[in-house]
């Protein structure tokens, strides 16, 4: 049986079509590389080659395959995007929380912290973290970013617990002397569960566009590829101005779908969990 | 005869729950005409919140709509697309105040920006314009104009109840439909509203007024006709004259004797209540729903379901006491 | 003395650039004897609902003190002192909608008692809670197991007022609890708090914009306006010779079965 809310939520247009492609994309990704088992960085396929029967989205400068390549990118760039964004989210949620649910001093000294981290630049945090290792593995790459891009999330999930703090249900815990953890675990973060589903959704595709962004500087991942470093090297060779397009077109389409559909599905969710007196 | 804004035709609908099913409401039909306020009083847990989102066609799982036919100014909603009523019918036909003004509220978003979102959907007007509306109507509704640009949160509960009016009239729809609105207010804010009511209807801002209440005194200073419910059914409806001097059915007489006023005449009478208990909606009485609390109940009464049946002038009751 | 409420002030502070001070209650001081019923009536934003938060140890007072048999709630902090006090003290609170926790069934509000209390055996639990949904007027198979949403107004205000069955507190506090239930069960839940009354000795402070109800159930009636208590009296002073203006157009503005009021 399907749960009644996921019934609804199938009614919304944005959420399916955002889930298909999200959905598309990541079997792709997973199952891709079982299926065509070619090695993305054997440097053996003739260069700049157009797609054919061989190679179906042709090869690039150094006669690497370009499907094989887009294949594990797509897989990396998610694993990036998922590990960077689950980190956030444990960070940010927790600072969030603590300091709604604590108020006080506690309460300003995290907000002091999440203030700082926001205001500094997170491009040039990153940018100085990714120079210093010279070795950068997925998972690197994926810390930095999550370490960086979290004091939204804290920001957020504060006000929302403070709005739900002053709810009457809370009080009416509070007088049954539950405790405060008892408190936050049953009446607070259940209902922020859809929340921060969203707020998941959006720390992905963002994750996801500053790995492109921190390889296309030049300061992506050393080992493997990603759409960000396949997109670094394609603007490297100038692939644009000579007309290469199959090197560039397909992992740009991958990485705006999927980021734009994780944006989709983020308000199709909002539409679905807000709207009050607008008629539900 | 004046036109009818709202028309519902023996309408029925249930809550399918896993106990079983609650006919919350079964059978009623109704009709608003054009220009009168509509007083419906019944029980806690009559079906009176059911009936009025089922009137607007707000019916989600597990409520379905088994059975009826609902027309508003001429458009059957009852058989339209939800999307359609959404835009259509919404805010700007017929406009629900519901019964927990907290709820209707986003308690993350300020009022105004609130009222941006709700207007927005309907109708495509300029912020500034929005905040005027919005603004001039909270005035009438003697609420400071500062709680525009405050949370929900940071109100008081009757300050809650009047924002939600506030809102559900801005696009001056044709029906009002308000569900306890008065239940949370003091009696001088409760005066306020009342006389807000009467003035929008006044100024034909809105025709007709649906006014849900379990407060017989309220009804009594502005309804124009008297709707009883009891258990999921119509039992009697009338003018609120006929209806208050001479009740007949036994429920509604119960109903007129418990309330409580600081008045010379209820001081006399006493406290009355009703015996018994209201009745399980899932499995109902048979026959008349009624008659296991009822003092004249007739062998008849425990078989045969009361029609509801006009008696004069659009009175109805229904009841075995009383004869066509 | 039950409880004794001295110089209680409350101030809000809204806005975020402008900030703008609110003062919510200023100064109530009233005393509450053992099986004494008072009502607080007052017009909507007057300070009712703070008031009552400050004395449930919901809301922190700005200043001034409430001293429940002789103890300050605000300086108790261990959570055996605080069970303590909400076994004693206990409300309800003005909107049933937002009283419930969404997720959760209604048994969970009725359960959650059993934390003040020392009641081991499930069985024992079970048959309490089905009592106390019996004595507001409710039948368990209809309420028990359901989500809030499943029920009406009137149902979830009586699963509250159940609630404080449950623990017979010494002191209720019941901010408009019955603004939702019709007259003719309404009875029998006013019969219910003189029944805790009468034998347990339950004091009440009922909270209600209803000033033909206040003068029916309460033994004393405080009106309370713009934050402050402007007027107290027994049910029959306040009726038959207020004294302050705001409390004659209180009277004025209760509607009555049997007149109308001018210009409606
Ligand atoms: N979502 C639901 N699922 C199942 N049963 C429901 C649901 N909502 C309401 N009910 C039941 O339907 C009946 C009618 O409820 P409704 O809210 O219409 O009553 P009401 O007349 O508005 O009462 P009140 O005056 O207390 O607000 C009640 O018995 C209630 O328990
Ligand atoms: N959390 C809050 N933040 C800011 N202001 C508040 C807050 N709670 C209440 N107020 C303000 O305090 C005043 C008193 O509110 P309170 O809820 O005590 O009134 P009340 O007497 O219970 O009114 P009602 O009968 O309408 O429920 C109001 O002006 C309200 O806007
Ligand atoms: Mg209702
Ligand atoms: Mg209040």
């Amino acid at each position: 049986m399907i749960p009644p809310i996921l019934k609804n939520l199938l009614r919304i247009k944005k959420f399916d079509i955002s889930v298909s492609i999200i959905l598309f994309i990541t079997l792709v990704g997973i199952i891709g590389p079982f299926v065509y088992t070619v090695d993305p960085t054997a440097l053996h396929a003739p260069p700049e080659v157009p797609p054919n029967n061989k190679y179906p989205l042709g090869t690039d400068s150094y006669g690497r395959d370009l499907l094989a390549q887009l294949l594990h990118g797509i897989r990396s760039s998610l694993y990036i995007g998922l590990t960077a964004s689950l980190i956030s989210l444990a960070i940010g949620v927790t600072i969030g929380a603590v300091a709604g649910f604590k108020g006080g001093i506690t309460d300003d000294s995290l907000m002091l912290v999440t203030n700082v981290v926001y205001a500094l630049p997170s491009i040039m945090l990153m940018m100085l973290i990714a120079a210093y290792l010279k070795e950068r593995n997925p998972l690197f790459v994926a810390l930095i970013i999550g370490l960086t891009s979290w004091p939204w999330v804290a920001r957020a999930v504060r006000s929302q617990l403070m709005s739900l703090k002053s709810r009457d249900f809370l009080a009416i815990s509070r007088m049954a002397a539950l405790s405060d953890l008892k408190i936050m675990f049953e009446d607070l973060i259940p209902n922020m569960a859809s929340y921060i589903f969203m707020a998941f959704v959006l720390l992905m595709s963002g994750a996801m566009i500053a790995e492109a962004g921190l390889s296309m500087i030049g300061l992506g991942v050393t080992r493997g590829v990603s759409l960000g470093i396949i997109l670094y090297w394609a603007q490297l060779l100038e692939s644009v101005r000579r007309g290469l397009w199959w090197w560039f077109i397909p992992p740009g389409a991958c990485l705006v779908s999927l980021a734009t559909s994780m944006l989709l599905l983020s308000t199709s969710l909002d539409e679905y969990f807000s709207p009050r007196l607008r008629g539900r | 005869m004046s036109t009818l804004l709202l028309e519902a035709e023996r309408v029925k609908s249930y809550y399918h729950t896993r106990e079983g099913t609650v006919k919350a409401v079964d059978d009623v039909s109704l009709d608003v005409e054009n220009g009168i306020i509509l007083g419906l009083a019944g029980e806690s847990g009559c079906g009176k919140s059911t009936l009025m989102n089922t009137l607007m066609m707000k019916i989600r799982p597990p409520l379905y709509l088994v059975d009826g036919e609902i027309i508003v100014d001429g458009e059957r909603i009852s058989k339209m697309e939800r999307k359609e009523i959404k835009k259509k019918i919404w805010g700007v036909k017929i406009s629900l105040v519901p019964q927990s003004a907290l709820n209707a509220l986003m308690p993350t978003k300020r009022i105004i920006d609130f009222i941006r979102d709700v207007v927005k959907f309907h109708v495509d007007v300029s912020d500034g314009e929005i905040v005027s509306m919005a603004r001039k109507r909270f005035e009438e509704l003697n609420l400071p104009e500062d709680s525009l640009y405050l949370y929900p949160h940071e109100l008081s509960g009757g300050m809650k109840q009047r924002a939600v009016i506030a809102i559900s009239t801005l696009l001056n729809p044709k029906l009002l439909i308000v569900d306890e609105p008065t239940s949370a207010l003091d009696v001088s804010t409760q005066k306020r509203v009342l006389k807000l009511l009467l003035d929008l209807k006044k100024f034909k801002i809105i025709d007709s007024i649906v006014f849900v209440t379990h407060d017989i005194a309220v009804l009594r200073q502005i309804a124009d006709r008297l709707v009883i419910m009891y258990a999921g059914k119509i039992v009697e409806s009338g003018t609120l004259e006929d209806v208050l001097s001479n009740p007949k059915h036994p429920y509604t007489a119960g109903l007129i004797h418990a309330v409580i006023t600081p008045e010379p005449e209820i001081r006399k009478r006493g406290l009355v209540s009703i015996p018994g208990e209201p009745p399980n909606l899932i499995n109902p009485p048979s026959g008349c729903r009624f008659h296991p609390r009822c003092l004249h109940a007739m062998p008849i009464c425990k078989k045969v379901v009361p029609e509801l049946v006009d008696i004069s002038n659009g009175r109805k009751v229904s009841c075995h006491l009383v004869k066509a | 003395m039950l409880l004794k409420v001295k110089d209680l002030s409350k101030t809000f502070i809204v806005g975020l650039l402008r900030k703008k001070e609110i003062h919510a209650v200023r100064k109530v001081s009233f005393n509450i004897k053992k099986g004494e019923f008072i009502s607080l009536v007052g017009e909507s934003g007057s300070g009712k609902t703070t008031t009552s938060r400050m004395i449930l140890r919901i809301l922190k007072p700005s200043s001034g003190s409430v001293i429940f048999e002789g103890k300050d709630p605000w300086a108790l902090h261990k959570i055996e002192d605080l069970k303590w006090y909400w076994k004693q003290v206990h409300g309800i609170f003005q909107d049933p909608f937002a009283s419930f926790n969404p997720l959760y069934k209604v048994d969970r509000i009725l359960y959650q008692t059993f934390n003040l209390l020392n009641i081991e055996s499930d069985a024992e639990k079970e048959h309490l809670v089905k009592e106390s949904l019996k004595e507001v007027g409710l039948r368990p198979e209809e309420v028990l197991g359901r989500y809030p949403h499943e029920l009406s107004g009137g149902q979830r205000q009586r699963i509250m007022i159940a609630r404080c069955y449950l623990l017979k507190p010494k002191l209720i506090i019941a901010d408009e609890p019955i603004s939702m239930i019709d007259a003719s069960t309404r009875a029998g839940i006013l019969k219910l708090f003189s029944d805790l009354r009468n034998n347990y000795g339950t004091s009440v402070i009922f909270i209600t914009h209803d000033l033909g109800l206040a003068y029916y159930v309460s033994d004393r009636i405080m009106i309370m306006h713009n934050g402050s208590i402007v007027e107290e009296g027994t049910p029959d002073e306040i009726m038959e010779h207020p004294k302050h203006h705001y409390t004659m157009r209180l009277k004025e503005d209760v509607p009555l079965l049997y007149r109308k009021w001018k210009g409606f």
